[in-house]
Parts: structure tokens; C-alpha cells; sequence
């Protein structure tokens, strides 16, 4: 069926309007794809509309895609123009269809640095683009440079309010809660994007490394986020037991969040540095400048470093327990998963790593013992003077109670809840290399899968070689 | 679990693969579809000299891609068409430095890399003078960071490969200067994660497309020392599937032909730098990992019947994939070293390909000439200083696809 040039012509244009249309019609568009649709028939529009689905009829996109990105490359030439209108409908014609294209994006770029679009209609249309094609590595890209748009908007703000001190309070407190919950927004909206992104496409290295940078950059040393984000991903990597992008995610937020708890100083007040400004969400406060504990209570209780750094440890033990846990149900529930596996030598080495640089520190304190990870024999939790929960007098100076934490496999205390711990309820027991061990001989005991058994060796011969080595 | 199920299925495809051709063929004499894939690659080659604006933003890559299969089955090309590639990849060469994915885009580190691969594989002096060198060490300043690390194009995004292009083509074209890769090691060295291997920027995934970039770029700059050598080696081995045969790019993703290249050709790095630490234990005559294993996952399951190369049985072939089997398989079947050579042919004699220099990937007689012709030229005085990453201007390159098949 052989198309004049002018046929093509009105055909493409019809069809950009069409989309424009059918976005204007519908701004709830969740999801874009092809309808296999080789022929036209009854000379109707290709674009379908149904609920908030847009489809674009496969018969149509050889004609469209190679008109649209011609002509958007001759007006980067200068050798056609095109209105800002054109513009815009266009670019999104087109990286609906291919979403690495460049060009388009940086159409788009120029675009929203003169004000013609604004930053929402970008980060819409890469969601758009991203149900269709979850890994596009421009798509991503330019949504960072988005983002970036935006962070840079709003410590400009920021740092206006900061100098205009004359203003009333009142007008402050608004502005900055109007922002942080911007902000705040855009974080989830992001969370959810590359949520979405990752459940497309297994082990998504691009949906999770944006991830991983949207967190640095919004919510920068946030243990709240940190946390929220940890327990928010443990169903969802229970069910994708075999992404590995995700459970580096997990340990990047294990890591990030043992940082942040580390980094505290001994004493109690510390406000929100100024210079942090509110391009990072605040912690979980309505005020960005009030104080608040490493896992997001207020804090103003206790008195005194060593206290600090216990309860620091305590926490630490919590979250790597915690993980372990998960981990180890994960794995018999779930035999032969490498990922798995992975994850777990990964644990462990943060743990061991953390332990030996903290082993000076903590040997302050005389009742701050920690158990060096190859000792023979860690004691029953119960019973040992010498187990994990540490000091001999608890913060009150009252002896720990002999009450043995709830430990039920997955749900464990939750880790905000410090304060249940201070009373002088029992940690439980830190990861050993004689407690990995005998999870591998256990393992290997109960299992018939060759997988689940191949894994188990090679994760016993790396703990012998390469942490066994170490001490 | 989709991983899971998908894991089974393409363990599934390739079992069948291996038991027809066990069927059909009473001893295993896999072949490598020599004609087949030449009759490809010519027809490819066909369209690059094309002078029409084209859709592809990749052409520099196509050309590399294409050229680079050709030496290895070591077809020669037609002096004409090689003279059409060097003034096809001269209007690909940005005015103000650097290569573009296409006329009269904007310069971008990797159809760089691809254009001055290709020119040195057509290795002539019209080839070698299409490169304006003093341009090219100002488009490097152009994208150099303060920290070490380069921006792929002039306010674009950092990751590790672009430092790979950038010392590739630096020292191929002897514009290389310590001042260029300054903090660069160090910014590398960061991207080597606990599991070994390395990630895109520091603080990801380790990934095989970034690790080789990353220690291939290191090997260029005289540091791999400087890298857990242990961790990665282990990290890598551990990336040859035991089922199939061929590699992975991540722990527990699918096999891909790609990485075949990208995974395998980190052994011959390896091997030499731990051999420069004074490891004794190495092997003279093997790398450290299934060669054999390898080439018969490439010649029984990554070969389209009708010419060119893929990822796994079911997919389409294509140029990236072509190439990248192809130099996967040259790596398996030949070791070497300073002192010997060894080959481990599957199949007949006619199986095998060419060898290809383990860092740059072209063949090492076309590095050797290349670094002959270049190194006779003075290093070009630096006209501007490190560009940072003060422009904002978006570069119009879609380059990135190609290097997106990295991170799949």
C-alpha cells in the first residue's frame, strides 16, 4: 500500500494531534502501548483510547516514527520550524514510540528551560514511556536531569528564604512545609516509578540505579526514608527472589542506614544543618530543623556517648539480624536462587566489616564486649554474660531481664522501637562465621535441589577462604 | 520468580539445541557458518557508505561492529568501500572534536571509541589522518571531571565506560597525558564493589559491560594492579554459566552471547596483570575459564543460519551481536602471552578466527600499527582547560543505545 508523500503527511499529523488530543481528554494515562494492528481499516484514527490506556495501532508507527524524527531533525538543522505547540506534541509522539531518542529529550530540555513546559510533564511523560520500555536509558537519564531542575529550583528558594531573615516566621514555616511536601511527593512518585520499572522487567539495573541516586539526592542521610524504604522492599523482594538489582538495593540501604546511625555524634541535640536545606526530604518532622533520633523519634532522653554508642550498636545488630532473617527464610523457602546466596555473603562481609572497624571503639567501654566473629562458641543468648546484648547494666542501671526477645523468623521488633530495647530486653544473637556454618550444614542437611546445594557449598568454601582468612 | 521460570526456559531452549545437533551429527563437530555470516556482514557494510541522512544514531558503532567481525573471520575489505567508511566517519567527526553517532551531531565518548576502532581496523594513512587529533584531546578536556571521571558527552551523565573510550582512543592516537587521566584510577578503583566486580558509577551493581570497560581502561593507564584482582576473578568466573556454556552480565540473569566478550575477555586481563604481581600458579596454555565450554555455546546457540550472530537461540540477529560472539569466540580459542601461543580450536581448523587484543579489541598487528603511526606525531598542546561540567547544552546524540545493549 503505497503511501504519496502528502498522504504520509496528513496521516502523521492527524495522528500527533490525535495523541495530544487524547492526553487533553484523559490526563490519567497510565500506561502506553502497540496494538498489533497490521492494516488500516475503515480509515479511523490508530490511536485507542480505553480507561486510562493509550494504544498506538502497529500498522501506523513505520509511517509515523521516521516522519516525526526527520522532522524533528531538520528543525534542529534549521531547516524547518516548528512552533513551540508542534514541539511539544511532537517529542511526545515520538518518545512514546522511541524513548531513546536523544534529540527529542533535549528538545524537551530547551523546552522547559524557557518556561514552555513545566518539569511534571517531563517526569509524566517518562513514566508514560517507562510502561512500554522500563530499561530506556535516556528516559532515565532525563529524568534525573529533571530532577535536578527541580532540586536546583528549590534550594534556590531555600536559600532566598535564608537570606530574606526580615520575613515573617509564620510565612516561612508555610513555604518550607509547602516544599518539603513537594518534595516528599516527588520522592514517593519516584519510589513508585522505578517500582513499577523493576516489576517490567526483571533485574532492571537502570530503574534501580535511579533508585539509588533519587535517594542520595532527595533524601540524603534520611534514616527515616532509609528505613521505610527497607522494610516497604521486603515483601516485594520476597516475591522476586531472584532480582539481584533489588537485593542490592537492600544493601545499599543497609549501608547507607548503618552510616547515618554511625555518623550521629555522642551528644543528644543536632539540628538539621542549615546547609542541608530543604532539597533533601526532612525527617519525617514538620519542621525541618527539629532534631530527631537516629530511627526517627524524638530524641532528648538519654545522656552520655557510651549510652549512645550501645544503643547505636544495638540497632546495628537489629537491622543485620533482620536481614539475615529474611534471608535465610528466603532461602529455605526458595532453594536455588543465586541471588540469594549473594545476598547473604554480601550481609555477612558488611557485618563482619562493620564489627572489625568497631571492635576498637566499643572496647571503650568495659561493658561493651563484642564477640569476635570467629569465636568458637557465641553462648545461648539466654544464658551468656557474654551475648550480644552487651553491658552488664542496662540504662537505668538495672540488669537486662532475662525476657527473650520475640524472635519469629521474619518479625522481629521493629527497629524504631529502641525504647523497648534500652529496657534491657535481650538482642539476639550477631551473625558468626560458626553460625553461618552451621546454616550451610543445615541447609545442606534438609535440601535434595542440586542448585540449593551447589550454592550452599560455594558460600561455605567463600566463608573459609575469604572471611575465614581474614581473622 | 519470572527470572527463575526464565532461567528454566532458556536452559530448555538450549538442551534442544544440543540434542538435535547431537541427532543429526554422531560426534560433535560444531562449524562456524563462515559464508553465512560474511554474506551479513557484507550487506551491512553496503549501507554504511550510504550518504543519505539516516535514522541511526549509531553508524560510527555500525561500522566498528561490522569491520572488526570482518578481520576476525579475516575477510578483507574492499579498498573502496574502507575509503567510503573514512570519509563517511570524517562528516561523523564534530568541528569542534570527537566523533558523533551520526552528521552533524553533537560529539559523544562513545561513537569515539567506534570511529577511531574502525579507522585503525582499516589501518591506512587516509584512515588515520581523518582523525584531528588536537580536537579530539580538546572534546577529552572537554568532558574530564574534577573527580576523575569523564561525562560521556558534553553535559551528559558519568559512568565508567566513557572513561574506557577516553583512554582507548587516547593512547591509540597518542594524545595521552597524565594530567588528562588525573584522579582517574582513583575514581575507577571506586566503582570496584564487595562482589568484584564493578559498577556503572560507584555504589551500583557490578555489571560485566562496566567491570571490562573499567579494567580494560585501568590495564590502558598502567593501575590494574591497584584492583582487588582476587575479588574480580572471582566475580567473573563465577559469571560463566555452568548449563550453558556462555555468560552472564549479573549474577542470576540469563546467558547473552555479548558477554561472551565482555565477561570472557576480562581472563587475558587478568592473567596478565596477576602474572606482573608474580602470581605463579598460572596456567601457560589456558585461561581461567571453560574456553571450550564457551565456544560451543557460541557455535551451537548463537548463530542465525542465514549469517550474523544473537544473544540466545530465539533471538534476532544483530551487528552488536555479531561482533561481540565473534570476539568472544577469538578469545577462547586462543591464549597467549609474551612468550607463547596457544590455541584451543572446537570444530574443524576453519573454525577459527583471528585473534583480537584483549583491551582495545581490534587485532593486535592493527594496534601495533596504529600505535607505530602515532606515536611518530608529538602529543598536541592542550588548547582549553578541563571543561567540567559547565555547559548545560544537551548533546543530540542517541549514541547511548548502543551502549545501552551494556546494561541490559
Amino acid at each position: 500500500m503505497a503511501e504519496s508523500e502528502e498522504e504520509v503527511d496528513v496521516l502523521v499529523q492527524r495522528v500527533v494531534k490525535d495523541i495530544a488530543n487524547a492526553f487533553k481528554k484523559n490526563p490519567s494515562i497510565d500506561e502506553i502501548g502497540v496494538i498489533l494492528c497490521p492494516e488500516a481499516r475503515y480509515n479511523r484514527s490508530p490511536i485507542v483510547l480505553v480507561e486510562n490506556k493509550l494504544g498506538v495501532e502497529s500498522w501506523c508507527v513505520k509511517f509515523l516514527l521516521p516522519y516525526v524524527h526527520n522532522k524533528l531533525l531538520l528543525y534542529r538543522q534549521r531547516k524547518h520550524w516548528l512552533d513551540r505547540e508542534a514541539l511539544v506534541d511532537i517529542t511526545c509522539t515520538l518518545l512514546l514510540l522511541n524513548p531513546d531518542f536523544t534529540t527529542a529529550w533535549n528538545v524537551r530540555k530547551e523546552l522547559l528551560q524557557c518556561g514552555v513546559l513545566n518539569p511534571e510533564k517531563d517526569l509524566y511523560l517518562g513514566k508514560l514511556a517507562l510502561t512500554k520500555f522500563p530499561k530506556s536509558p535516556e528516559t532515565w537519564i532525563h529524568r534525573r536531569w529533571v530532577l535536578q531542575q527541580v532540586l536546583n529550583q528549590v534550594s534556590t528558594l531555600d536559600h532566598n528564604k535564608n537570606q530574606q531573615q526580615a520575613e515573617a516566621v509564620q510565612a516561612d514555616a508555610e513555604r518550607n512545609e509547602q516544599l518539603s511536601d513537594r518534595l516528599a511527593r516527588t520522592l514517593r512518585q519516584e519510589m513508585k516509578v522505578c517500582s513499577d520499572a523493576a516489576g517490567r522487567y526483571p533485574s532492571n539495573y537502570n530503574a534501580w540505579s535511579h533508585r539509588i541516586w533519587v535517594l542520595q539526592h532527595m533524601a540524603r542521610g534520611n534514616v527515616k526514608v532509609l528505613h521505610d524504604e527497607l522494610s516497604s522492599m521486603r515483601v516485594w523482594v520476597s516475591m522476586h527472589v531472584s532480582d539481584h538489582s533489588g537485593f542490592h538495593y537492600r544493601q545499599f540501604l543497609l549501608k547507607e542506614l548503618i552510616a547515618e546511625i554511625c555518623k550521629r555524634p555522642a551528644h543528644t541535640s543536632t539540628s538539621c544543618s542549615p546547609q542541608r536545606g530543604c532539597s533533601t526530604v526532612p525527617e519525617g518532622s514538620p519542621c525541618p530543623h527539629s532534631c530527631s533520633h537516629s530511627n526517627g523519634e524524638p530524641s532528648g532522653q538519654e545522656a552520655g556517648g557510651e549510652e549512645d554508642s550501645h544503643a547505636d550498636f544495638t540497632t546495628v545488630l537489629q537491622l543485620f539480624h533482620q536481614e539475615m532473617d529474611l534471608c535465610s527464610d528466603l532461602i529455605q523457602s526458595f532453594p536455588g536462587h543465586e541471588t540469594l546466596w549473594s545476598h547473604r555473603r554480601h550481609v555477612f562481609y558488611l557485618w563482619d566489616q562493620w564489627v572489625r572497624e568497631h571492635q576498637h571503639s566499643c572496647s571503650r567501654g568495659s561493658d561493651c564486649k563484642l564477640i569476635h566473629l570467629t569465636d568458637p562458641d557465641p553462648g545461648v543468648p539466654e544464658i551468656s554474660s557474654q551475648s550480644c546484648a552487651g553491658q552488664g547494666h542496662g540504662v537505668n542501671g538495672q540488669k537486662h531481664a532475662s525476657e527473650p526477645m520475640e524472635v519469629d523468623g521474619l518479625f522481629l521488633p521493629d527497629p524504631h522501637n529502641s525504647k523497648r530495647l534500652k529496657r534491657g530486653v535481650l538482642l539476639p544473637c550477631p551473625p558468626t562465621l560458626p553460625t553461618e556454618l552451621s546454616f550451610v550444614s543445615s541447609v545442606l542437611g534438609g535440601c535434595c535441589n542440586t542448585e540449593q546445594r551447589h550454592f550452599a557449598l560455594a558460600y561455605r568454601k567463600w566463608l573459609d577462604t575469604v572471611i575465614g582468612l581474614q581473622s | 520468580m519470572k527470572i527463575y521460570r526464565l532461567q528454566k526456559k532458556v536452559e530448555q531452549s538450549i538442551q534442544e539445541v544440543m540434542s538435535v545437533y547431537k541427532q543429526i551429527h554422531s560426534l560433535p563437530q560444531p562449524t562456524l557458518l563462515r559464508e553465512q555470516h560474511y554474506q551479513y556482514l557484507k550487506k551491512g557494510l553496503r549501507h554504511l557508505s550510504d550518504a543519505y541522512e539516516c535514522l541511526d544514531a549509531s553508524r560510527p558503532w555500525l561500522c566498528f561492529w561490522i569491520l572488526h567481525s570482518l578481520e576476525l573471520l579475516q575477510e578483507p575489505i574492499p579498498a573502496a568501500v574502507a575509503s567510503d567508511v573514512c570519509q563517511f566517519l570524517a562528516r561523523c567527526q564534530s568541528p569542534t572534536g570527537g566523533f558523533a553517532g551520526g552528521p552533524g551531531q553533537h560529539a559523544h565518548l562513545a561513537p569515539t571509541y567506534a570511529a577511531v576502532n574502525a579507522l585503525c581496523i582499516i589501518g591506512t594513512d587516509e584512515a588515520y589522518n581523518v582523525i584531528d587529533r588536537e580536537k579530539l584531546l580538546d572534546f577529552l578536556w572537554s568532558v574530564k571531571q574534577p573527580d576523575g571521571s569523564f561525562v560521556m558527552h558534553v553535559g551528559g551523565e558519568v559512568d565508567v565506560r566513557s572513561a574506557y573510550c577516553a583512554a582507548s582512543v587516547a593512547s591509540l592516537t597518542n594524545i595521552l597525558t597524565p594530567k588528562l587521566f588525573e584522579n582517574t584510577t582513583n575514581w575507577i578503583l571506586s566503582c570496584q564493589n564487595w562482589e568484584g566486580g564493578l559498577s556503572g558509577v560507584p555504589g551500583l551493581e557490578a555489571h560485566g559491560g562496566y567491570t571490562f570497560c573499567g579494567t580494560a581502561a585501568l590495564v590502558i593507564l598502567g593501575k590494574e594492579h591497584m584492583l582487588d584482582l582476587k575479588a574480580l576473578l572471582r566475580w567473573v568466573v563465577s559469571r560463566q554459566m555452568r548449563f550453558e556454556g556462555g555468560f552472564q552480565g549479573r549474577c542470576n540473569k540469563l546467558v547473552d552471547g555479548c558477554y561472551s566478550f565482555w565477561q570472557a575477555g576480562l581472563l587475558p586481563l587478568l592473567h596478565r596483570a596477576l602474572y606482573k604481581e608474580g602470581e605463579s600458579e598460572l596456567s601457560q596454555q589456558r585461561w581461567m575459564f571453560e574456553q571450550q565450554a564457551l565456544q560451543e555455546y557460541i557455535l551451537l546457540c548463537c548463530q542465525n543460519p542465514t549469517g550474523g550472530l544473537l544473544d540466545k537461540p530465539g533471538k534476532s540477529r544483530d551487528f552488536y551481536h555479531t561482533c561481540y560472539c565473534l570476539s568472544g569466540l577469538s578469545i577462547a580459542q586462543h591464549f597467549g602471552n609474551m612468550d607463547n601461543h596457544y590455541e584451543v580450536i572446537l570444530g574443524k581448523e576453519e573454525n577459527r578466527l583471528a585473534p583480537t587484543h584483549p583491551v582495545y579489541n581490534i587485532c593486535p598487528e592493527k594496534v601495533a600499527q596504529a600505535l607505530q603511526h602515532f606515536l611518530r606525531m608529538p602529543v598536541p598542546e592542550v588548547s582549553r582547560q578541563p571543561g567540567g561540567s559547565g555547559e548545560d547544552r544537551p548533546s543530540d546524540t542517541a549514541a547511548a543505545s548502543s551502549s545501552a545493549d551494556l546494561q541490559s
